[in-house]
């Protein structure tokens, strides 16, 4: 069977023990039986918290290099528990887990500085290789991730007012069509002749690129507000 | 309606009090004043709750009206009618037509109207008049008030029938809440603690899983998107994520992908022919994934799958023998809509079917 996916990346052979990981979500069951998961497989689980803010308030004292976070909190959305976040540990890498593809939310959660997102019908180990992924900063993509991505571009192009649209370049998204599809980094590799390294750049700046048009938009729209003076 | 007989009957207490000596039978007449206040009192009681409105009402309603309105030419005496001194019942008389009107509609109202204005005219004619204003002005208030009555009943059916679509609606928003926030999350889990286990215990756990992906598909569709838009477009998307499951992943844009209504069901069944030929030929671990794109011209779905795939030549030989069902008939239903299928197979690299719809110029 294979991956659901991005696969590790397999080159880097670093100390599970250095990725410190803080674990945000609301049901215990699930707090507890990921945090077990991730210690059992080797990482520092140095948090875990059922609420958006409280996470916010811990990140700058447990210092993760990864946050494994639901998207449904029940106090603060998950755009804004990400804004947070990286504004207090702007090296942090989120990963999102959820129960349901809200897709709406998990687009907006992306764009808002998002690494990867993963389903919660993932097996362990796919979780486990998941958040190890993310650590080094290899964007972890679901398939229907991809499509909710390729979506995205779509709306931007069909929208004649926004002049600054980010545009995707042919190969990006081929590649990007191929991950929607199912297709592991290692088979989109195989199959363009390209390196595994230079698949995962493609998926990386397609979400690279999401996510700079979205500071600006915000930047725009707070200077058009006069919030910047 | 106990309103207006309330409002007649003071009418005719007042023509009593003033004509009383006019009169040729007075005392009679005090008596039937009070019969009407009686019988007053009685109907608005009867009439009151919706479940005695019946012709156990309806029918005595009439009658006891008609026999004090003809008891006038032996209480009031024609030597009076012909001196103009109204009759006994006088506007009263139209309480049973409204009320006739109002539980049967206008041609029941119309009915008593006219049985009611007969007997105006029979006691009338006893005075050698003919009175067809009071007959015209009851049958016209009958079809009036028949026709409000219906009105306000339709009125009232359909705001009841609103108020408890909304209410089922936000119902199974509730449930839907419910079942994400406590069903699915536990299911998801057992589904991921027993995928390590083997035998009965994995078996279970597996189970979990399907049942977990089933109701996920479920309550996603349940949400505002999954429903036909305001014109006669539906959303694909919605129609496609509905197929998701344990084996089948689905890739959708986040905004809805709006296609005809028609159109959208035939490539939504199209696709689960496609599916359904995965499950059927692709092997037991065959996976799916179905990426759907909405672009500005057209809307591709494509159906992917890690099956056996189909051998070289093995398509143009089933052609040949006439056995290519599934093929034909997702071909046959895109062709209707002015679409294209391309297929790309190769042994033991899956299949991928890919189907293109054009967009009609809006």
């Amino acid at each position: 069977m294979s991956p659901t996916y991005a696969a590790a990346v397999t080159e880097e052979t670093n100390n599970d023990q250095s990725i410190r990981v803080m674990v945000v979500d609301d049901h215990p069951m699930w707090r507890h039986g990921v945090a077990r998961d991730l210690a059992e497989a080797g990482f520092a689980v140095v948090a875990t918290t059922g609420e958006g803010r409280q996470a916010v308030r811990l990140a700058p004292a447990a210092r993760p290099d990864v946050v494994v976070l639901d998207l449904q909190l029940p106090d603060i959305s998950g755009v804004e528990v990400i804004g947070g976040l990286i504004a207090a540990l702007p090296d942090l890498k989120v990963m999102m887990l959820s129960a349901s593809g809200e897709q709406q939310d998990v687009l907006d959660a992306m764009k808002a500085g998002a690494t990867g997102y993963l389903l919660k019908s993932a097996s362990p180990d796919e979780f486990v290789a998941a958040v190890r992924a993310a650590a080094t900063g290899a964007p972890v993509f679901t398939p229907g991730l991809a499509g909710l991505v390729l979506g995205e571009y779509r709306r931007l192009a069909a929208e004649p007012t926004d002049d600054l649209a980010p545009k995707l370049t042919d190969r990006e998204t081929e590649v990007l069509r191929f991950v929607a599809k199912g297709l592991s980094y290692k088979q989109i590799a195989e199959r363009l002749n390209l390196s595994h390294r230079t698949v995962q750049n493609h998926v990386q700046n397609t979400l690279n690129k999401l996510q700079l048009h979205n500071r600006v938009q915000l930047t725009r729209y707070a200077i058009e507000r006069g919030l910047d003076a | 309606m106990a309103v207006f007989r309330l409002a007649a009957l003071a009418y005719v207490g007042y023509l009593t009090v003033a004509n009383a000596d006019l009169y040729q039978r007075p005392a009679v007449a005090w008596a039937v004043l009070a019969l009407m206040a009686g019988w007053t009192g009685f109907t608005w009681w009867a009439y009151a709750a919706p479940g005695r409105r019946t012709w156990r009402v309806l029918v005595p309603d009439l009658g006891v009206t008609a026999v004090i309105e003809l008891s006038t030419v032996w209480v009031i005496g024609v030597e009076a009618l012909t001196q103009g001194i109204p009759t006994m019942a006088v506007a009263w008389m139209a309480g049973p037509v409204l009320a006739w009107s109002i539980a049967g509609g206008r041609r029941l109202g119309v009915a008593a109207a006219l049985f009611m204005g007969a007997v105006e005219i029979v006691v009338r004619g006893a005075a050698q008049q003919t009175a067809t204003t009071g007959t015209i002005l009851m049958l016209l208030a009958a079809v009036s008030t028949g026709h409000v009555a219906r009105l306000a009943g339709d009125t009232e059916r359909l705001t009841q029938a609103a108020i408890e679509r909304e209410a089922a609606a936000r119902e199974r928003e509730r449930l839907a809440r419910g079942i994400h926030d406590s069903v699915l999350q536990v299911l998801a889990m057992v589904a991921r603690r027993g995928a390590r286990l083997d035998g009965e215990a994995g078996e279970l756990a597996r189970l979990a899983g399907e049942q977990e992906a089933a109701l996920r598909a479920l309550i996603g569709s349940s949400t505002p998107a999954g429903g036909p838009a305001a014109d006669d477009t539906v959303d694909l998307s919605a129609l496609i994520n509905g197929l998701a499951g344990r084996a089948v992943s689905v890739a959708t844009p986040a905004e809805p992908t709006l296609l005809p209504a028609a159109a959208a069901h035939e490539v939504a069944r199209a696709v689960r022919a496609a599916l359904d030929n995965v499950a059927r030929h692709g092997g037991l671990t065959a996976k799916a994934w179905v990426l759907v794109e909405d672009e500005p011209g057209a809307v591709t779905v494509t159906v992917r799958d890690d099956g056996v795939g189909i051998p070289p030549g093995r398509l143009t030989e089933a052609a040949a023998g006439g056995r290519l069902g599934v093929a034909q008939s997702i071909q046959g239903r895109i062709a209707d809509l002015g679409g294209v299928v391309s297929l790309r197979s190769e042994p033991g690299e899956g299949t991928e079917i890919e189907l293109r719809v054009p967009r009609r110029a809006r």
